[in-house]
């Protein structure tokens, strides 16, 4: 299948530059540091938070904190999708512009495949990106799962939040670089509407404001529920049609390339 | 008796192609076609409209108006044919410098459909014939100008396509490497394959074509069998027309 022949050409390019393997390096770094911080603090309280009724535990404080800290209120910097924030930007940055720049798109549309079909393709291969990524960074609190009582559905529910959140911003990412002739344009737009995405409705509750449109918009709302442990269909479709209009939006503009030339 | 066999469609036809290109017409109305077996030249000044007319035929650009059949198959409404049937080497030959010399091959060959047993003997085979084998390990982002080219035909090539659709092929190439393509071409239109070549070189065409067409602000002004004197006769007809176009914009 054509598209699948799209998303290993797409994955080898990932895999072959050094950009791919040093930002997850970094990241994975910065999250072993994070993960440690969390468990520090974890420890010390841990005696305090056994006599509470319902209290808090490992999965709480450590494990779903390793995802976010802008969504679980953690005093650390950085968690998977604060680093996603900038992390899928360079990712994406040169899925389509670098091959608009380098005069290859044109050998694509040529090989008879729908402007659909190179979107999809190339976004499949982001996705198995960010999902090895994920596991890796949720390899790290998993590691102590023989010493610790994890609650496996809340995190599973948190890793999905996490997935589907990478999911967005892969597509956002995606379709920034079909419509930037340079990676680098196609890296700041995709960060700059993924911030926008997650921090829209800031203003809102700041002014007390919860069940808005703006708080409908961010993808932060859709995540928190997710991250608590509870799997609403209303925000697993919310992710879907962001997925969808983001790519949509990229093969308006690659089938427009090909009209153009 | 046998029934006379049915003539096979051109493998290529093109009916009143036209296309607009920044607010000015590229190409207009334009009527071609090509055997099975035949090399054609496609001549003309810059801006002429070849390489949009080829772009156009390898499925990469849609015309505004008119219809591009391939083995009698209109494959603007099938734009999957040209997967198998069509090989293109756009101008400058462009590569993914991060790939190597074989990735590229395995890439395209994929792209294509093609098997994978098909794939590693038609890599093999391509990677002997252009001498590429000694790079094939080698990233394309370091290659020089002739090997960047010829990789790039390599990959048009590898498929064994009906039709080659080929921009300035002798780009960068040495002198040996011209010969040694202009037999290579000699050899796939004698094995049937339709051969379009766009170039400025007036020797290339008449070493290896057997027929000429000119195009002059996105119009065909000549399409004939390449004249018995040759080099000298198709000269004349070029500049007749190239002069004539730049007297009337004067």
């Amino acid at each position: 299948m054509t598209l699948l022949a799209v998303t290993r050409l797409e994955l080898r390019r990932l895999l072959v530059r050094p950009l791919g393997w040093i930002i997850a390096a970094l990241a994975l770094a910065e999250l072993g540091w994070r993960f440690a911080l969390l468990l520090q603090i974890f420890l010390l309280n841990q005696v305090r938070l056994a006599a509470l009724p319902d209290g808090p535990g490992y999965t709480d404080l450590v494990a779903v904190r390793m995802d976010s800290s802008f969504i679980t209120g953690s005093p650390l910097p950085f968690g998977v999708i604060e680093l996603a924030l900038l992390v899928v930007p360079l990712l994406t940055m040169s899925t389509l512009a670098s091959e608009r720049s380098a005069g290859t798109l044109p050998l694509l549309f040529a090989s008879g495949l729908s402007s659909a079909q190179i979107l999809l393709g190339k976004y499949l291969a982001v996705l198995i990106w960010l999902a090895l990524w994920l596991l890796l960074a949720l390899a790290i609190p998993v590691s102590l799962a023989h010493g610790a009582t994890l609650d496996w559905g809340k995190l599973a529910a948190a890793t999905l939040g996490t997935f589907l959140a990478l999911a967005v911003l892969g597509a956002i990412g995606v379709a920034c670089s079909a419509f930037a002739s340079h990676p680098a344009v196609a890296a700041v737009a995709a960060l700059m509407l993924g911030l926008a995405l997650n921090c829209i409705n800031l203003g809102a509750q700041m002014a007390g404001v919860s069940n808005g449109f703006l708080n409908w918009l961010a993808m932060s709302t859709h995540q928190e529920t997710l991250l608590r442990g509870l799997v609403s269909s209303a925000d697993i479709v919310w992710f879907l049609l962001a997925i969808a209009v983001a790519l949509a939006l990229g093969v308006r503009r690659l089938a427009a390339d090909r009209e153009r030339g | 008796m046998n029934a006379p066999k049915p003539a096979l469609p051109p493998v290529l036809q093109l009916e009143k192609v036209t296309r607009r290109r920044a607010g000015r017409t590229a190409v207009r109305d334009l009527d071609l076609s090509l055997q099975r077996g035949q090399v054609l030249g496609l001549l003309g000044v810059n801006g002429a409209g070849k390489s949009t007319t080829l772009a156009m035929i390898a499925g990469a650009l849609r015309p505004d108006g008119g219809s591009i059949l391939l083995q009698g198959q209109d494959f603007l409404e099938q734009p999957e044919l040209a997967r198998q049937a069509i090989g293109w080497l756009p101008e400058a030959a462009p590569l993914w410098p991060e790939l190597t010399v074989c990735e590229h091959l395995e890439a395209h060959g994929r792209l294509r459909g093609m098997p994978r047993a098909d794939l590693t003997r038609a890599r093999d085979a391509i990677l002997e014939r252009l001498e590429l084998k000694d790079i094939s390990r080698r990233l394309a982002g370091v290659l020089s100008q002739g090997q960047r080219q010829r990789l790039g035909l390599a990959c048009a090539l590898l498929h064994r396509p009906a039709l080659l659709v080929l921009d300035e092929p002798a780009n960068a190439l040495d002198p040996v490497q011209v010969v040694a393509l202009r037999s290579l071409l000699r050899e796939l239109a004698a094995n049937g394959t339709a051969v379009i070549l766009s170039t400025h070189q007036l020797a290339e065409v008449t070493a290896v074509c057997d027929r000429v067409a000119i195009l002059h602000e996105g119009t065909l002004r000549y399409d004939a069998p390449l004249p018995a004197d040759q080099h000298a006769a198709l000269e004349k007809t070029f500049f007749d027309i190239a002069m004539a176009g730049r007297a009337q914009a004067a």
